[in-house]
């Protein structure tokens, strides 16, 4: 005969505990392997825009990112921008440098590109197009969200690479090309890979598309 | 040749993050903003912490932190003296960064300033010399104008303003007398430093200029010659320039 041994109330509690838990730890995980879980994704759809031949969309792993341009400041950086994407030239471009609020950079076209990524020499690449020279008279405020041409060490050596700011730079103004502003989704270029102390970003995040809105 | 590539990459990943904005742009470390709203667009920067430059293991040049009290009154003379750079002209010398730091030195050599005008750069030391502080000022800014403008300031015309037996040192730190009082001796030099090289007179003269325009000899027939020059060149690059 077998007797029954009653479970105490200790160990009752107990598995309530493991099982509680259990929960959590699944529920975590599948939260925390989602980074856009709590991302907001922008249509601009359904966004009216006064401007909308110079509204461009960026998606990324997390939504979009809709960027308005500034002719009127940078004309020779705005019209390669918009040549470039017009070609679709950034699609899969990698988000090669990325420093964690501070900026991210991307549209190295040679050695960034998903499908021929150059983890050595990332960042040194060219469109092809030839360099534009830099435009930094205009009045613009490097605040949060502003986006930039980069370039080498010296000026006028702009090119097809950007760079979108997560934090103010004041020491950015009059230095970098300025090439316009984020509108909506700057929380979905926080979520972009970073690694903390490298340069470069190892399998990082691409670009999976960029378009104009019009 | 793969584990070759993979050792590269390994070193390119572990090159450590400078995410400092500030080394970014001017390639100087441990430095932080001391003001960068001013009207004529020039950023004043100080040395946090002490800061070695130079290329590859030869970091040769030394600047060192100062405390806030001499930072404060330093940067008041600086600036008033800067002040009367426009922007315009500064642009087109290419200076932006005005560095402050003191014990500047170069191969443990001390310097009241040294000019970068590719990273438009100039690194002043507020510790130098009380007495010619302010004058130095203007003269490490010639070296920047000078270095931006080497065809206009030909030092084979400088050369032929001094008297014939007169030969220059071969660099600014050889000669052994550094000596930046006003000499009023007709000699063709304003100070005994200006003896050390041609461009350093042309720093002088400049200086002098800007500085001590009331107190130089400009009977002597040798710095008359040698005013007009720096003078007509400064007014090439900008005709709007007063002395």
């Amino acid at each position: 005969m077998i007797n029954k041994i009653k479970t105490s109330k200790s160990e009752k509690i107990i598995l309530c505990f493991v099982i509680i838990l259990g929960v959590f730890t699944l529920i975590s995980l599948i939260i925390l392997k989602n980074k856009c879980l709590f991302v907001k994704n922008y249509d601009p759809n359904n966004i009216e825009f006064n401007n909308s031949e110079n509204i461009v969309i960026l998606n990324a792993t997390c939504g979009n990112v809709i960027i308005e341009l500034y002719p009127n400041i940078s004309p020779m950086a705005v019209k390669r921008f918009k040549e470039l994407i017009k070609l679709g030239a950034y699609d899969d471009a990698a988000f090669h440098r990325v420093i964690e609020g501070k900026l991210i950079q991307a549209g190295d076209l040679e050695f960034g590109k998903k499908e021929n990524l150059d983890y050595g020499k990332v960042g040194s690449g060219k469109s092809g197009l030839g360099t534009i020279k830099s435009e930094l008279d205009g009045k613009f405020k490097y605040d949060k969200g502003s986006v930039g041409l980069a370039r080498t060490f010296e000026l006028n050596t702009e090119d097809s690479q950007f760079f979108i700011i997560l934090q103010d730079e004041p020491l950015f103004e009059g230095e970098y090309t300025p090439v316009g502003k984020v509108l909506y989704g700057l929380e979905v270029l926080e979520k972009v890979k970073f690694v903390p102390r490298l340069h470069i970003v190892p399998r990082p995040d691409f670009i999976n598309s960029f378009k104009i809105l019009n | 040749m793969i584990l070759l590539r993979a050792i590269l990459l390994f070193f390119v990943f572990i090159t450590p993050l400078k995410a400092n904005t500030i080394y970014n742009l001017i390639k100087i470390p441990n430095l932080e903003i001391y003001k960068i709203d001013t009207e004529n667009g020039l950023r004043y920067l100080y040395a946090a912490k002490p800061f070695r430059l130079g290329i590859d293991i030869k970091k040769n040049i030394n600047c060192f932190d100062s405390n806030k009290k001499t930072l404060d009154e330093k940067y008041k003379i600086v600036k008033k003296n800067l002040d009367r750079y426009s922007l315009s002209f500064l642009k087109k010398i290419n200076l932006k960064y005005i560095v402050l730091c003191e014990n500047l030195s170069i191969a443990e050599i001390n310097t009241a300033g040294i000019p970068n005008n590719i990273t438009r750069t100039l690194i002043l030391d507020i510790k130098f010399n009380e007495k010619h502080f302010e004058r130095a000022i203007h003269h490490e800014l010639f070296h920047i104008i000078n270095d931006n403008y080497k065809k206009l300031f030909n030092e084979n015309i400088w050369k032929n303003f001094n008297k014939k037996n007169f030969e220059y040192s071969k660099c600014s730190t050889c000669g052994n007398n550094w000596n930046l009082e006003l000499l009023n001796n007709n000699s063709g030099f304003f100070t005994e430093y200006a003896k050390s090289t041609a461009s350093e007179d042309m720093a002088e003269v400049f200086s002098h200029l800007i500085f001590y325009q009331d107190k130089i000899n400009s009977e002597d027939p040798i710095s008359k010659k040698k005013i007009l020059f720096i003078k007509n060149n400064i007014l090439k690059i900008d005709n709007n320039f007063n002395f």
